[in-house]
């Protein structure tokens, strides 16, 4: 019984980690309608910018997150500026073309700067803890109770504040978004805002108990995608619950079926939640 | 005053509109009748700066709005109701209400006063204001796109096919709101294929055939035009 708490415990806080990356993967699909491949190199800068800050200006781990996330949130809406925005009359290939081309671009700036090695960030809430026969370093509480807050204000800024509406409204029409007098330019950056500064706070939650190297986005946003795909692309809940699903299945399954199977649970849920229901789990209904 | 001075614009790499002049007035209702593909919503689009078009101007109290971007000429009071509704279909009719007011986004009360405004006109919506808009029928989001745009307090309203896949009972209801609409003080530029029912509640109107004005004149002579009454009217 310890080891299934104890399990569940894991699957939630790789599934708040899972979570906030496919958030910010769907909400630019929202707007885009292309997959941003380019978001696991902003999940990857967003570790490294945190433990730079860490190590080099000797900051405190929560003010080198903060940093971290204005930073990748800038970075995104650089990409935006210089490469999508100019392609949003083109065929979506070159959306796609151009998202990989960041993504390489980026991993190669991390190799020559970082160098390719794995790296460890120190986290000031190291501490275990032992609580009704689980054990678990404080960190992973941090991570759960971030990821919430986060989520929690995200929904409230989307779904309460004018300026969040407004990437609702885009994403569901955009020429309707228009015709209210919404700025969607405006918009599409403040979402790739949004969307680098989610990736920068999942990356800086979980290099503590991961590690920081070139390419610690490779896997993450590969699940992010099947969690977005599971989810319905573009579903806010969809992101949510589909990043605890996996988180869940994932470590389940690694205690239960095989550990060396991990990864490939992930793929082996999409291909069954696909199979059952072929548009996602919060697929949109049809388009006005 | 709107007017448009020789507009011409393309849809795709089709020249859909040719080189027209449409005018309207503060408190007028102007009806443009044609068939599909005449050239009515590019028209429309070319008003609201989503499609730029190749020649001629398009004036506001003779400021040329060739060029500005959507989003400010909304701000400028030219709102555009459009064909298809293009409502935000996830989110509640109030939200989509509330999106409307976005250029008073900054009074909130202000904001709420124009909501229950449309409320008073539209019972139904608030009836329904919790309700996707998507789910809702034909003519309740119709309801919504007209709220929409009037939360938006526009001088010029632009109407693309309020009556498009609405049933007759129903259609007739939408006109006599957009009477009531223009009667409050807003001018309406209106595009339709009913022409019976547009132009018993317009002053004036141009008859569109392939992206050229075949003819214009006051509603009555159009109603009384041979021409227009084969084509548009079938009697």
């Amino acid at each position: 019984m310890d080891i299934l708490f104890q399990q569940l415990f894991n699957g939630l806080t790789i599934g708040s980690v899972y979570s906030l990356v496919a958030l910010g993967l769907t909400l630019v699909y929202g707007i885009l309608h292309i997959p941003n491949f380019a978001h696991g190199a902003l999940y990857m800068m967003g570790g490294y910018i945190t433990l730079t800050m860490m190590q080099s200006l000797g900051l405190h781990y929560w003010i080198a997150i903060f940093i971290s996330v204005i930073v990748v949130g800038l970075l995104g809406v650089l990409m935006e500026r210089l490469v999508f925005h100019h392609l949003r009359h083109a065929p979506p290939i070159h959306d796609k073309i151009a998202a990989i081309g960041m993504l390489l671009f980026l991993e190669a700036f991390a190799h020559s700067v970082w160098g390719a090695d794995y790296l460890e960030m120190a986290t000031p809430h190291g501490q275990v803890v032992s609580v009704f026969g689980i054990t678990f370093t404080f960190q992973r509480i941090i991570i759960i109770v971030a990821a919430v807050l986060v989520m929690v204000a995200l929904y409230t800024f989307l779904k309460k504040t004018y300026m969040g509406m407004t990437v609702i409204a885009m994403s569901q029409n955009r020429d309707g978004a228009n015709l209210v007098g919404i700025n969607t330019s405006k918009v599409a950056m403040l979402t790739f805002f949004i969307s680098g500064a989610l990736a920068a706070i999942a990356a800086s939650l979980s290099s503590p108990i991961n590690l920081v190297f070139p390419g610690m986005g490779h896997l993450v946003i590969l699940k992010a995608f099947v969690i977005i795909i599971i989810g319905g692309m573009g579903s806010i809940p969809g992101a949510i619950v589909g990043g605890y699903i996996l988180g869940f299945t994932e470590s389940l399954g690694a205690t239960y079926i095989s550990s060396d199977y991990k990864d490939l649970i992930a793929f082996l849920l999409l291909v069954v939640i696909l199979t059952v229901k072929p548009n996602g789990l919060f697929a949109k209904g049809g388009k006005a | 005053m709107l007017k448009l001075n020789n507009v011409s614009v393309n849809y795709g790499a089709f020249t859909a509109v040719k080189s027209i002049n449409i005018d309207v007035s503060p408190g007028e209702i102007v009806v443009l009748l044609g068939s599909n593909g005449a050239g009515k919503t590019t028209t429309f689009d070319a008003i609201s700066g989503l499609n730029k078009p190749i020649s001629g101007e398009i004036l506001l109290n003779d400021r040329n709005l060739v060029g500005v971007p959507p989003d400010q000429i909304v701000n400028l009071g030219i709102i555009q109701c459009a064909e298809g509704r293009k409502l935000f279909s996830g989110m509640s009719v109030e939200e989509n209400l509330i999106m409307g007011g976005y250029v008073h986004r900054k009074k909130k009360s202000h904001v709420k006063r124009l909501l229950d405004e449309v409320y008073e006109m539209f019972p139904i919506l608030q009836e329904k204001r919790n309700e996707s808009a998507g789910s809702l029928s034909g003519g309740q989001q119709q309801m919504v796109a007209i709220g929409r745009a009037l939360m938006g307090e526009p001088k010029y309203m632009l109407l693309d096919e309020p009556s498009m896949g609405l049933a007759p009972l129903i259609v007739e209801q939408m006109f006599e709101k957009i009477k009531q609409i223009n009667e409050s003080g807003t001018s309406i530029l209106l595009a339709e294929q009913n022409a019976n029912a547009a132009l018993k509640i317009a002053d004036r109107g141009y008859v569109f055939e392939n992206g050229e004005i075949v003819v214009d004149g006051t509603a009555g002579e159009l109603l009384s035009n041979e021409d227009v009454r084969k084509a548009y009217i079938g009697a």
